[in-house]
């Protein structure tokens, strides 16, 4: 009897050693990536939030005082309104064309067979590889004044002289277009690959055509995979930095833009910071929407 | 024939779009050879004296060391790192387990410029200066978020009954990790490790804050030098980067498969 509590009591005991072994074993894990996000992640942002609620000083960049003026000033000033709204208009643009473009490819991608599959997949993807910098360099030389575009349009009597392609609105887009659009398609093929084929021979069984079949079966499906791939093209074109800058640089000014010149040409930290909580405000925004959106259809999937 | 038609258009749709995927990358490879002074497309004449030029400009070999440096470092640690939350989150329940996932996932919903602007005050408060390792820690936490992911997919389906039978064997958890669970999940950690590479590699916006005159990583100099320079150097540079870029892919693409790497991704 004492032996069979003595054994109960010892097992006990180093079932409880063996939890907190375990639990020592978790922190061990992770102490490494939290101290490091810690200290260079959560840490900066929160000084740099801090340093958007304090006034300009000319000579140290950030004053003493506290104040919401950085945040009323961008708020109430014209100006910068534009500059929000045309960082949200390409935004849009960009989803909207990535949706178009990207839906005939993964839709092709899912059809082939799967040796071409691997070679289209890879395909798409090959230009993520390819630095974002000289991507955007490729189209300054393709929409510059003497790039092929302008030259051929003005060869063939189209126009007299060069279009302003480049340093445009437009030129923006097609970078920004270039650069998410295998985020979409990734998006939408997992959609395409979820779908039952089942569902799409009882269709035609039926008797439906095969557009009738895409438009109410095929379509409706991937809706979810559209969805997740907008939302991540999206909110990486509002935050996007190197493709505005290259391709857009001061003549066309979003928010990640001002928000570098506020701090490297301006030196005015505080300002420089309020804009670019207000640019995490937008980015996060779109996220909530999703997901919110996301937990009421129950049947989204999960952003990649 | 009228089955024919809507194939035959989305044939030729995809094609337009996978030119116009490839156009500026043909475009930077091919207009660095040309003869003229300036940068154009077609290129006129060809010649190579573009890249013989480069041995003129070794701030590019010595970015482009530093990038390399750079990018290692990153991948190594942002990879253990990573593997090691990986291993806490799949596998331990813990209090707080949401909130380090959230935490370790946020900086893909932070724009990359407001954390530059961030990491660049912070650094200037602390008096780290500028040096390979000041970039490699901002690096670690761009790319952390990924090898999570990745290697949280290649865990997740892990049939633990090995681990088992080697633990109940003797095997201590160490040698059970190295011997047998790294070994399964081996395509997502790699993919990890590739993937923090690249996109280290390749960061602009946040080495563009963090870097100083003597310490520049190759996509800073390319972008400060477009900025007032328009001769075909940059497309050399460019054509030297994306022919690596090509070769690399080709081996790792001998050695394990290409297909593997991006379906462990999705």
């Amino acid at each position: 009897m004492e032996l069979n509590t003595r054994v109960d009591n010892e097992i006990v005991l180093m079932q409880k050693k063996k939890n907190f072994k375990k639990r020592r074993d978790t922190w061990l894990l992770l102490i490494p990536t939290l101290a490091i996000f810690l200290f260079f992640f959560l840490l900066p942002l929160f000084f740099l939030f801090v340093t958007s609620f304090k006034t300009f000083d000319a000579g140290t960049g950030i004053g003493n005082q506290w104040t919401l003026a950085n945040y009323i000033q961008f708020l109430s000033d014209p100006f910068y309104i534009s500059v929000l709204w045309r960082t949200i208009k390409i935004g849009l643009i960009t989803t909207i064309i990535t949706i178009i473009i990207s839906y005939p490819v993964a839709y092709q991608i899912t059809k082939a067979k799967p040796r071409m599959k691997n070679y289209l997949t890879l395909l798409v993807l090959s230009p993520l590889l390819i630095s974002m910098v000289i991507r955007c360099y490729g189209w300054v030389i393709l929409l510059s004044n003497n790039g092929v575009i302008n030259q051929t349009l003005m060869t063939t009597g189209l126009i007299n002289e060069p279009a302003p392609l480049l340093y445009s609105e437009f030129s923006v887009i097609v970078g920004m277009v270039h650069v998410l659009f295998p985020y979409m398609v990734l998006s939408i093929m997992g959609a395409l690959e979820r779908i039952d084929p089942s569902i799409i021979r009882a269709s035609k069984n039926l008797g439906a055509s095969n557009l009738r079949t895409f438009v109410s079966i095929v379509l409706p499906l991937t809706l979810p995979g559209i969805f997740a791939g907008s939302v991540m093209v999206f909110s990486l074109s509002v935050s996007s930095f190197v493709t505005p800058s290259i391709l857009g640089g001061p003549q066309v000014k979003v928010m990640s833009y001002i928000t570098y010149e506020q701090v490297a040409v301006m030196m005015n930290w505080p300002y420089g910071g309020a804009i670019g909580f207000l640019l995490i405000l937008v980015a996060t925004i779109t996220i909530l929407i999703y997901s919110k959106v996301l937990s009421k259809s129950e049947k989204g999937v999960a952003i990649q | 024939m009228k089955k024919k038609l809507p194939s035959i258009l989305l044939s030729l749709s995809c094609l337009i779009v996978y030119l116009f995927l490839l156009a500026p990358i043909v475009v930077v490879l091919l207009s660095s050879l040309t003869t003229t002074e300036y940068i154009v497309f077609p290129p006129e004449g060809v010649t190579l004296r573009w890249y013989i030029e480069l041995i003129e400009h070794p701030e590019f070999i010595d970015s482009f060391i530093l990038s390399i440096s750079v990018a290692f470092g990153t991948a190594i640690i942002a990879t253990i790192i990573g593997t090691m939350s990986a291993l806490a989150v799949v596998r331990r329940e813990f209090k707080g387990k949401n909130a380090i996932v959230q935490l370790i996932g946020s900086p893909l919903l932070i724009p990359s410029v407001v954390f530059g602007v961030a990491l660049l005050q912070f650094y200037s408060w602390i008096g780290l200066a500028t040096s390979p390792l000041s970039l490699i820690l901002g690096h670690i936490i761009l790319t952390v978020p990924f090898v999570m992911r990745l290697v949280v997919a290649s865990l997740v389906g892990f049939d633990r009954v090995i681990e088992q039978a080697a633990m109940n064997l003797g095997a201590s958890s160490i040698r059970v990790f190295f011997e047998i669970t790294l070994p399964v999940i081996k395509s997502g950690v790699i993919a990890g490790a590739i993937f923090a590479f690249i996109t280290s590699f390749d960061d602009l916006t946040v080495a563009l804050f963090i870097v100083s005159t003597d310490v520049v990583t190759l996509p800073v100099r390319i972008y400060t030098y477009m900025q007032y320079q328009y001769d075909p150097i940059i497309a050399s540079v460019s054509s030297i980067m994306i022919i690596m870029t090509v070769v690399l892919m080709i081996i790792i693409e001998r050695v394990m498969g290409v297909g593997k790497i991006f379906s462990s991704k999705n």
